[in-house]
């Protein structure tokens, strides 16, 4: 018999601690229910963290993650595992027993964020967070609002007098060179697999050559050169040569809707190009901008966002697909479309061209082993009661579908927890 | 097009083209990656973006006459890229072997030569016009002495020189016939070509000489040099296949003629010259290099042929294996009834020599309407391309 009332019976391990997990972690936990959140990366916030600003109010991130990590740290029924992937799954609905591989961050909990191991370390590698576009330490914050708010350690790229320096310089004991990974199995009767999404490779794109020209860039890379605290401090400038660009162009499509590639649309890119225009003219008021198309997509209510564009007379947009880009000797370089509105081959030289590449599922090759259906491009299927995607996991979504997918998802998982 | 256009689709058309390999055409959805990728493709109208909206639309009367149809060498590199898989390559290809039937003439053979399940009927007809003839004429039978085949039709040559003409009173009329329909179907596809450019004055004619040697000239240089073909990038290596027969092609038509002028006009009247060539003759060797060339190249094309369908999991079609087919037929019948002829076995030595005169008419009656057509209907269509780019289209100031 079920009492509704009673205690909730069964935990909700949710996997991936990006907004979507964030979002079902709390919902579960809110309610009453035990939450393991478990994140592979250093800290919460996922994607959403990378963005400059996000639909629909074109808030930063930190305006939603703060108030996300606020209720986290108040909820004393959500224990969050970072660095922390899923080994293996066993059991059934009600009953999974889910194996959790925690890998060593180097850094334990007496970290401050002194950053006196910073100045002490003297080795560098490119920045994961800011898509290898400039340097950090090798040991650091992982971004300027991550949370949990501790340091991690990139031990393979020390040298030894490096890691004996970084040792030295931390008074609270927080660098532990010798953490080792561990595994840790957790009861739980629900999983939510909020697993997210990796911006598709745009070197997978041979005929766009992204390789060729710093001038290249993706549509996540350029939310990272609008951000603050990103590479350039906000300024939009071209990687490399950090020059202004004089002229823009967005290359939709970038690998999406295509069957060599990306076979379905990722829903999120048109928008995410309009907003990117927006960021652009903020800085650049009288930059032409041409944005190549195969078909403008504006979802839900933002037709109105596209009219405004669409009235700016330095924007033009070309109906065709971009099939080749030549890197031109002044750093520049033109795009090859045939604008099938005129029937004539459309070239545009540009100094900034940005490739609108779609959204992959995270999980990929992984989800067959830990027992998951997936369709045929690889976004998991909530097939068995207990096992639940959300978010991009399950379909490409912008952040508003994200919350509510994971807020659905959380209302299934509580249900199998007290069947 | 802003002015509004009036879409009446020719439904028949378009499941033509779905039939003929064009299946996957439905699937586009007007990225124009294709014109861009095109190694072939211009700046100005480029193809074949234009032709799969043209294609969905069942504008037969654009297509047929439109020359990028024609300039198209398959290459492939459009299918390649296309992101939806509706092989713009393989449309283009369907659309061409349309025309070839549209334009044909007489209509009847034409058609007849459009399907597969036809081919029968097309082995059946030259069958039956050689085999009565070699059975009219008495020659149908194992004659004593040597093997040659220049007394195929009869051994009676001295009583009756008409027998060993007997062969050019098949296949002369039959190549000016074909050599007729070509001109036929030309002559329409240009003058639809020409109706499609833009309604303005034209300067003034090209004389005949001017034509060849401005327009035909330079296109049947590219055409050897396979100047084309060679900027292909998916479907490169059908060079090495598709140069050697051209060349083979040529020299098999030189010979073919001096044999017939040697043996069959001056033989009629200097005795000894209605023998076999020896081996050692100029032309004797140049016709069996060019006959091995044949074989192997047709070879080549045939493998390219398989493993690309293989690998694109296309449905093979009559369209394009009918020529590989009847060349090979051609050059394999011919070598073999040499061999037999040397190895004195008379019954496989005849016989193959009629089957070689047959798929030897087949290949010359049914030339215009298949994809062998291309040979001229794509000249033709580089001639045009050309010709429109001259000063005798554009407007000159």
């Amino acid at each position: 018999m079920t009492d509704e009332r009673s205690a909730p019976s069964g935990a909700v391990l949710v996997v991936g601690g990006g907004i979507s997990g964030l979002t079902a972690a709390l919902e579960a936990a809110e309610v009453g229910q035990d939450v393991f959140l478990v994140e592979k990366n250093p800290s919460l916030g996922g994607r959403v963290a990378q963005l400059n600003q996000y639909f629909p109010k074109l808030c930063p991130p930190s305006c939603g993650l703060e108030i996300n990590y606020q209720r986290i740290k108040n909820n004393r029924k959500i224990r969050v595992h970072t660095m922390t992937e899923v080994k293996s799954v066993s059991g059934g609905p009600g009953n999974y027993q889910v194996t959790l591989t925690v890998n060593p961050r180097y850094v334990n909990s007496n970290c401050t964020c002194c950053n006196a191991c910073v100045d002490a370390c003297q080795d560098e590698v490119d920045n994961p967070f800011n898509f290898g576009m400039d340097k950090v330490k090798a040991i650091r914050k992982p971004h300027e609002h991550a949370f949990p708010a501790r340091y991690v350690l990139d031990k393979d790229a020390c040298s030894s007098a490096s890691l004996d320096a970084i040792v030295g310089a931390c008074k609270y004991d927080a660098v532990e060179l010798d953490m080792q990974a561990k595994e840790i199995t957790v009861d739980v009767a629900s999983i939510i697999w909020a697993t997210g999404w990796n911006p598709y490779d745009p070197n997978n794109l041979e005929n766009l050559k992204f390789n060729s020209s710093q001038a290249i860039i993706s549509n996540m890379m350029m939310e990272r050169l609008a951000s603050v605290n990103g590479p350039t401090g906000g300024k939009i400038l071209r990687p490399g040569d950090n020059a202004e660009p004089a002229s823009f162009a967005f290359v939709q499509c970038a690998g999406s809707r295509d069957e060599n590639h990306l076979e379905y649309c990722s829903y999120i890119c048109c928008m995410a190009s309009m907003k990117q225009i927006n960021y652009i003219r903020a800085q650049y008021p009288e930059a032409p901008i041409t944005v190549f198309y195969i078909d403008l997509r504006t979802p839900g209510k933002y037709e109105k966002f596209r009219e405004k564009l669409m009235a700016d007379e330095n924007i033009t947009w070309i109906k065709g697909k971009v099939a080749d880009i030549v890197a031109e000797n002044d750093g520049s370089v033109t795009l090859i479309a045939e604008d099938a509105v005129t029937g004539n081959k459309a070239q545009a030289k540009v100094d900034l061209a940005v490739l609108a590449t779609g959204m992959q599922p995270a999980i990929s090759d992984q989800a067959k082993a830990l027992g998951l259906t997936t369709d045929d491009n690889n976004f998991v299927v909530s097939q068995e009661e207990g096992m639940i995607s959300a978010g991009c996991a399950k379909k490409a979504s912008d952040v508003v579908t994200c919350a509510q997918s994971a807020t659905a998802a959380a209302m299934k998982a509580i249900q199998a927890s007290r069947r | 097009m802003s002015e509004g256009m009036k879409v009446q689709p020719d439904l028949e058309f378009i499941k033509y083209l779905k039939n003929a390999g064009g299946d996957t055409l439905k699937k586009c959805y007007q990225c124009a990656t294709c014109s861009v990728v095109c190694p072939l493709s211009g700046d100005d109208k480029p193809f074949p973006r234009k032709e799969m909206i043209w294609s969905q639309w069942g504008l037969k009367e654009k297509l047929v006459a439109d020359p990028d149809v024609m300039l198209c060498h398959q290459c492939g590199d459009c299918t390649t890229n296309c992101p939806r898989g509706a092989k713009p390559g393989d449309v283009l290809g369907a659309i061409r072997a349309y025309a070839y039937t549209h334009y044909g003439f007489p209509q009847g053979l034409a058609k007849l030569c459009s399907q597969g399940k036809n081919l029968p009927i097309m082995i059946l007809i030259p069958t039956l016009i050689i085999g009565i003839v070699w059975w009219l004429s008495g020659g149908m039978k194992l004659p004593d002495g040597d093997i040659n085949f220049g007394y195929f039709f009869g051994d009676a040559y001295y009583v009756l020189p008409v027998t060993t003409l007997l062969i050019q009173l098949i296949f002369v009329p039959t190549l000016l016939f074909a050599i007729y329909a070509f001109y036929r179907g030309i002559s329409n596809m240009w003058k639809g070509m020409a109706a499609q450019l833009p309604a303005t004055e034209r300067n003034f004619r090209p004389s005949v000489t001017q034509f060849i040697s401005e327009f035909i000239w330079p296109s049947v240089k590219e055409i050897m040099t396979h100047k084309r073909f060679n900027e292909c990038g998916t479907n490169r290596n059908r060079v090495t296949g598709h140069m050697p027969l051209v060349f083979a092609f040529i020299a098999l038509l030189a010979v073919t003629a001096y044999a017939m002028i040697r043996k069959d006009v001056f033989g009629l009247f200097i005795e000894g010259l209605h023998v076999p060539l020896t081996f050692a003759d100029p032309f004797k060797i140049l016709a069996n290099v060019a006959g091995i060339a044949l074989i192997v190249g047709v070879g080549i094309l045939w493998v390219n042929r398989s493993r690309t369908e293989r690998e694109n999991n296309t449905t093979p079609t009559f369209y394009d294996w009918y020529p590989i087919g009847i060349v090979m037929a051609v050059g394999v019948t011919g070598m073999a009834a040499q061999i037999f002829r040397l190895g004195d076995v008379a019954v496989m030595a005849y016989l193959l020599y009629f089957m070689h005169l047959v798929s030897v008419f087949m290949l010359f009656l049914y030339t215009p309407y298949t994809k062998l057509a291309h040979m001229f209907y794509r000249t033709f269509a580089m001639a045009f391309e050309k010709y429109r780019a001259s000063g005798y289209v554009q407007k000159q100031d």
